[in-house]
């Protein structure tokens, strides 16, 4: 046992507490003890009472200096109560003034702005750059679906009203005509900020963030529902891109999906590598316990499907908004293409220290 | 010595937490009780209101203040659907904002854990680290928040039961998942590595034992009773005086006479001073017996080594 302070102390500190003259004085190690260290204990109370209720930031410099060392020496007092006290309340109180203390010490040392600023800033593409198997895996996934829905569609249009759900078709369908797909839904005018922010944007990003959380979520079932729900979602685009393609509407399809698809498809599969990193890591725990396993990965996991929320809402903006403001392919494309180039820019650029 | 403390816990709060270890950095085991699926409720429901209540003062002076503006500048009425969406998605923010601000600078507490009484800690004894925090905190967002606000806006357009359900089930789900597990966390915390604690605040009571005695006791009367004994004796004495201690206590102390074969029994004015004077030579006793490295757990443990299992 490293005891620093007086165990055994030869002069009674509260002597004015001893004046009871007679029979012989009673000495029992804890009290000892306990009068030797009390006025530590009392001191460290009084600190952690006042960080829980203000933050570490009402202590003074001298106090800060204080307390870890107070930490420690209550920490060790609970040792060594726990083998020469009896005193259940003396037990609890350690117990608890240990455990409140070690909170004190060891609690978040950030705030709101510097915490959500470092998850942009590094936390999120990091995560996503340490699950980019996983990210290639919800990719070709994916593009799986694209192709089956795609050669299936432009064999027999009859598969569209299969893979798409009469909801998400909004009235398209092998029925309709080259012109109708133009006007109705390309090159359909834009219906003003109100529609396109307000009610338009909000659906779409309700509407993409299920999607996604359900293909994140779903990684705790093994991760087949997160691939099927891929697929399906690739199936949906490739029979879009097949209607399209057999009205010579590819490349304006293509334009008028790639000002926000880019950003969404993005989300997708991280939301898709997200599920997926949960599953890898409960089905191929190693050596650490499944819920260990879990608690370990699943907090990057966490990031790349809450990153890909803020890809949602950029998206949904997008979408929403600025779809049917942008009248040009060309442009279209143009925009699309920023986007990439920046979400990939994003995700490779590594903060200053990791770069050589 | 532990599960005489947990003997006692159950004994005089009622049946409790399950305890958990966690190890601390420094080596040390601390116990803690992890929060029962009651209090968490009840802190989650605090913090809804707070939150509503913030949303609904945030809401209408921003209301006051737009109206203001409008009729200064004579503006085109607002389509209701877009105000609609845009207060919404303000109540999202002060919630997101709400639980990230409170657990990040207030300790691992939002104001409704506080009141309860709970702190959000790592569950393997490691520092909380923001990315914990905000990584539980989102995840609230998918478990109930989310599919409550898709819940409400397909039930709004008459949409298919099969979402509704899918969505209802996905619900009911998360909301059992603290039931399930044994440290009652829901999906953020398994996510995030956390747990929720119920932390009371415990007081250091003054230290029961006399400083000189008026009874002696023997080693074989003291042998009577161990730790588990003995420490209910420390409750029976630490409580308030209520109108029933002192015939209580006139029992507890009658009990004790008998087992020790104490006779003739203290008179009716000295009940607590016998009591606190056996308490102080019971507890040297049983204290210099565990220095020994012979613990006595309670009246019915009669072994001289204790076996590994009995070792605390």
């Amino acid at each position: 046992m490293s005891l620093s302070p007086p165990e055994y102390p030869s002069v009674r500190p509260a002597a004015g507490e001893a004046k009871v003259a007679g029979p012989p004085e009673i000495v029992l190690r804890s009290s000892e003890f306990r009068r030797g260290r009390e006025a530590g204990w009392r001191e460290l109370e009084g600190m952690i009472e006042r960080v829980e209720k203000r933050g570490v930031k009402v202590l003074s410099a001298d106090e800060l200096e204080r307390l870890p060392v107070l930490y420690r020496s209550a920490v060790s007092s609970l040792s060594v109560a726990r083998s020469i006290a009896i005193d259940r309340n003396l037990l609890l109180y350690l117990e608890n003034l240990s455990l409140r203390a070690f909170l004190a010490v060891y609690g978040p040392r950030i705030n709101l702005s510097e915490g959500l600023g470092e998850f942009l800033r590094s936390g999120f593409p990091a995560a996503v750059r340490q699950a980019r198997w996983h990210f290639l895996v919800a990719l070709i996934t994916l593009l799986v679906g694209v192709i089956a829905g795609f050669m299936l569609t432009v064999a027999d249009e009859s598969w569209f009203s299969a893979f798409v759900p009469a909801g998400l078709a909004g009235g398209r369908g092998p029925t309709s005509t080259r012109a109708d797909l133009l006007d109705k839904e390309i090159f359909r005018p834009w219906p003003g900020w109100a529609e396109s922010f307000g009610l338009l944007s909000n659906f779409l990003f309700a509407h993409n963030t299920l999607v996604g959380i359900l293909t994140f979520g779903l990684g705790l079932a093994a991760g087949v529902p997160t691939l099927l729900l891929l697929v399906y979602q690739g199936l949906m685009l490739g029979a879009f891109l097949a209607l399209h393609y057999d009205r010579g509407l590819a490349i304006d399809f293509l334009g008028w999906v790639s000002i926000h698809g880019v950003s969404e498809l993005t989300a997708i599969i991280l939301c898709g590598a997200g599920g997926l990193v949960i599953a890898d890591k409960l089905l191929f725990a190693g050596r650490l316990s499944r819920l260990d396993s879990l608690a370990i990965h699943g907090r990057f996991a966490a990031q790349i499907a809450i990153g890909a929320m803020m890809l949602f809402f950029v998206a949904a903006i997008l979408e929403g908004g600025f779809r049917q403001l942008v009248q040009s392919t060309l442009l279209r494309f143009v925009i699309g293409g920023a986007t990439a180039a920046f979400w990939l820019g994003y995700f490779l650029r590594r903060p200053r220290e990791a770069q050589r | 010595m532990t599960s005489a403390q947990d003997r006692l816990t159950q004994l005089f709060e009622g049946l409790g937490h399950n305890r958990r270890e966690i190890l601390t950095p420094e080596g040390v085991k601390l116990l803690v009780e992890p929060a029962n699926y009651g209090e968490r409720l009840t802190a989650f429901v605090i913090d809804l209101v707070l939150w509503l209540g913030a949303s609904l003062v945030i809401l209408l002076s921003g209301s006051l203040l737009i109206n203001l503006i409008h009729n200064l500048l004579k503006l085109p009425n607002f389509d209701i659907v877009l105000v609609v969406s845009v207060l919404l998605f303000i109540t999202f923010l002060v919630r997101i904002f709400y639980f990230l601000y409170f657990e990040l600078s207030w300790q691992g507490a939002t104001p409704g854990k506080r009141l309860v009484g709970l702190r959000v800690i790592d569950r393997r004894g490691g520092p909380l680290l923001p990315s914990a925090v905000v990584a539980r905190n989102l995840t609230r967002e998918v478990e109930i928040f989310l599919p409550l606000g898709i819940l409400w806006s397909v039930g709004g357009h008459g949409q298919a039961a099969l979402e509704q359900l899918s969505i209802a089930g996905w619900l009911l789900i998360f909301a059992a998942l603290p039931l399930i597990n044994k440290d009652h966390m829901r999906g953020g915390d398994l996510i995030a590595g956390t747990m929720v604690i119920a932390l009371p605040r415990r007081v250091l009571l003054g230290d029961l034992v006399e400083k000189s005695a008026r009874y002696a006791f023997t080693d074989s009367q003291l042998g009577a009773y161990g730790a588990f004994e003995l420490q209910v004796l420390e409750e029976l004495l630490r409580r308030p005086d209520l109108t029933q201690s002192p015939r209580l206590l006139r029992e507890v102390c009658d009990k004790i006479c008998r087992k020790i074969e104490w006779a003739p029994s203290p008179p009716q004015s000295d009940t607590v001073v016998f009591l606190k004077d056996f308490y102080t030579a019971e507890r040297a006793y049983l204290e210099r017996a565990q220095l020994f490295g012979r613990p006595r757990l309670d009246k019915h443990h009669h072994g001289q080594r204790p076996t590994a299992a009995e070792r605390p």
